[in-house]
């Protein structure tokens, strides 16, 4: 539903590409043009824009000089590619491993949705057999052990926090060893919101990293997010080593194009989306088919061979 | 080519007439530049489009670029629109109500996140100590996890009394409750926090505009993060139209002003504040710059144009 709106306007573009009798530099522009602006107004990175709009041409016009294929055919194979590639970093997302102690940290901006997703993430392993258990490191926010602490007796997941100590630190580290100790396989830290413009804030959370030494550090995004989301990402992932990412809120109306620039600043993969407040309400995510239902393709596995 | 050099010569010196294509050429940047601060493109494209038809076949001033002329005028609108036409001075509107024997009562509004009861807080901080006034809040958001515990915490560090009902009761009925014991009781202010929602759930729009209409508030404030992009336009538009088409009751309610939450957490791409109220025409009541009680602004409009168009 949220991403139809963005997928039709781009294969609306596409389209006109059909019905074009000669497709020259000029509907080429065209078409890049309104493919650039329903992707700004799904909240991508004004810079990304461009970078995609020059990418996607220049790799039209070499290709066709080589080929002299079908032009329709491979200006939508390249858009598909771009938005792909984009989405795919170099990273490849962290496996946990069955057995053994994983320490996950879930990090990220103030209510993104961090609280609400490490639920869902346990919920979703503990549902396919796995130990999973919550640490409340969020020392800061009213109410965030009572939250935690009413999601996870929901889910029926054990839970470790404390109403009276003020050092996140400690209490992360304290019910980390304890949940290490009686051999739980996947261990959630939450932590407070932060952001970039506030130092201490990014210190705590290196501290918390360094005191837990997590397997992998997850950044937990709103879809809602406008064009500070790559600065945002990028600080975070400076901080500590971010490994994945989740795109939160989807069941809402925005499109999510800041997946994007967290991608990008990162080198993250993003591994699951929320859609919605109850923890049932979480997918995992795959590149290709995100790509594919944003541009209302349907099956775009034969695009790749092409 | 004479043309282009009078067109070239006139655009130092001043006094040209300024055509479609002159104007264009210089609004295209301003307009994706507007975009990198976070302006929803919808409204960065009216925005252009208006300040374009107000300058075409207009002569430039004497020693002034079209690029000048163009910014002057981008300025002037963005201005224009961030000056509000009405004013919202909630404590002294609080004060009015209390010097009349009535209960002052606001309504925090919004979708997941945001801020809204974090803000109620600094509000409830603001109205206390500057206004000396008796506070109470109202824990309306039955359905999150932790949101009652919250709003306690909050209401035992500031001091004030917190009507509650724990979760999973009708909100609508609770802010009732609360307004009426808040009357009976001498308080002088009601905050009511409520759930956030997605603006396209209906249920949950739809006890939401129960709730305003069941109650009548004297304030109703959305709450609105400065990070949002292009979102920002329909959350608005939506959480406007719910309170039309769902309210059931003669005297129809809208949304009074907008509270602008983690303005400290965008630098300079402050382009939310300007979609906010561009779509809405509400004023900025109260802009959010942090997480402590004190942190809690007037908008400086001259700041908002420097950061956009400086
Ligand atoms: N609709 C919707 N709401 C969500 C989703 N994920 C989280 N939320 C809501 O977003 C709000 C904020 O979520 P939290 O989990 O408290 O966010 P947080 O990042 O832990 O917040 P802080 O700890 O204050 O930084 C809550 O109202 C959640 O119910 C989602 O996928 N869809
Ligand atoms: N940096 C910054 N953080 C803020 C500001 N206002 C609120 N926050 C933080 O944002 C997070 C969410 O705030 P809440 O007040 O719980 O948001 P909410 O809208 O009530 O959330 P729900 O009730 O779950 O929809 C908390 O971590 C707050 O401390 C602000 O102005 N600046
Ligand atoms: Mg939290
Ligand atoms: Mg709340």
């Amino acid at each position: 539903m949220v991403l139809a709106e963005l997928g039709s306007r781009i294969s609306g573009a596409l389209r006109k590409l059909q019905t074009a009798t000669v497709i020259d530099e000029a509907v080429l522009d065209e078409c890049l043009k309104e493919i650039a602006a329903a992707l700004l107004q799904a909240d991508v990175n004004v810079r990304y824009v461009a970078q995609l709009r020059n990418n996607i041409k220049r790799t039209v016009q070499l290709e066709e000089a080589a080929m002299g294929t079908n032009k329709r055919k491979l200006i939508q194979k390249c858009v598909v590619e771009e938005l792909v590639t984009m989405l795919t970093p170099d990273r490849s997302p962290f496996a946990p491993k069955k057995g053994k102690p994983n320490i996950i940290m879930f990090v990220g901006l103030q209510g993104s949705g961090k609280t609400t997703t490490c639920t869902k993430y346990a919920h979703y392993y503990q549902r396919k057999g796995w130990k999973t258990a919550l640490v409340c490191a969020d020392t800061f926010r009213a109410g965030a052990f009572d939250q935690l602490k009413q999601n996870a007796t929901k889910a029926k997941i054990p839970f470790y926090g404390s109403y009276t100590e003020t050092d996140p630190v400690k209490i992360a580290e304290e019910g980390v060893e304890q949940f290490k100790k009686d051999k739980y396989e996947l261990i959630i830290v939450d932590t407070s919101g932060r952001h970039k413009q506030e130092g201490a804030l990014l210190e705590e959370m290196k501290q918390v990293a360094e005191a837990v030494e997590p397997n992998d550090i997850i950044y937990v995004m709103d879809s809602h997010i406008g064009q500070a989301c790559f600065d945002q990402a990028k600080a975070f992932r400076d901080a500590v080593d971010v490994g994945s990412v989740i795109v939160t809120k989807l069941d809402g109306h925005a499109k999510g194009g800041g997946a994007l620039s967290a991608v990008a600043a990162t080198d993250s993969p993003v591994i699951f989306i929320g859609t919605g407040e109850h923890f049932d309400d979480f997918e995992s995510f795959e590149a290709k088919s995100f790509v594919s239902r944003l541009l209302g393709l349907g099956d775009i596995g034969g695009l790749f061979n092409t | 080519l004479f043309k282009r050099l009078t067109d070239s010569v006139q655009n130092i010196t001043g006094n040209k007439v300024l055509t479609d294509e002159d104007i264009n050429t210089v609004l295209v940047d301003f307009k994706t530049n507007l975009m990198a601060k976070n302006v929803a493109t919808d409204i960065a494209e009216k925005l252009a489009q208006s300040v374009k038809t107000s300058l075409i076949g207009q002569r430039t001033e004497r020693f002034t670029t079209v690029r000048a002329t163009v910014k002057k005028a981008l300025t002037e609108a963005v201005q224009r629109i961030l000056t509000p036409k009405k004013s919202v001075d909630v404590l002294r509107a609080a004060l009015e109500a209390k010097a009349q024997g009535r209960v002052y009562s606001i309504v925090f509004l919004g979708v997941n996140g945001v801020g809204k009861s974090t803000n109620l807080a600094k509000v409830c901080y603001y109205l206390k100590h500057k206004g000396g006034l008796k506070v109470m809040i109202a824990a309306c958001d039955t359905f999150r996890a932790g949101a009652v515990e919250q709003l306690r915490t909050h209401a035992r560090c500031l001091e004030v009394d917190l009507f509650e009902r724990g979760y999973g009761k009708d909100a609508a009925f609770i802010a009732k409750e609360a307004i009426q014991t808040a009357g009976n009781e001498g308080y002088d202010v009601v905050l009511i926090d409520t759930a956030g929602r997605m603006q396209d759930n209906e249920p949950l729009m739809r006890a939401l505009a129960k709730l305003v209409a069941v109650n009548n508030p004297n304030l109703i404030l959305f709450v609105g993060e400065a990070l949002v992009g292009n979102d920002a336009v329909d959350q608005l538009q939506k959480f406007n139209q719910c309170l039309v088409d769902m309210s059931h009751t003669s005297k129809v309610r809208t949304i009074d002003g907008i509270l602008l939450t983690k303005f400290d957490t965008v630098d300079d791409k402050v382009g939310a504040a300007l979609s906010m109220v561009y779509i809405t025409g509400q004023p900025v009541i109260f802009v959010g710059t942090g997480q402590k009680y004190t942190h809690l602004r007037k908008l400086n409009v001259n700041t908002v144009v420097k950061a956009l168009l400086g």
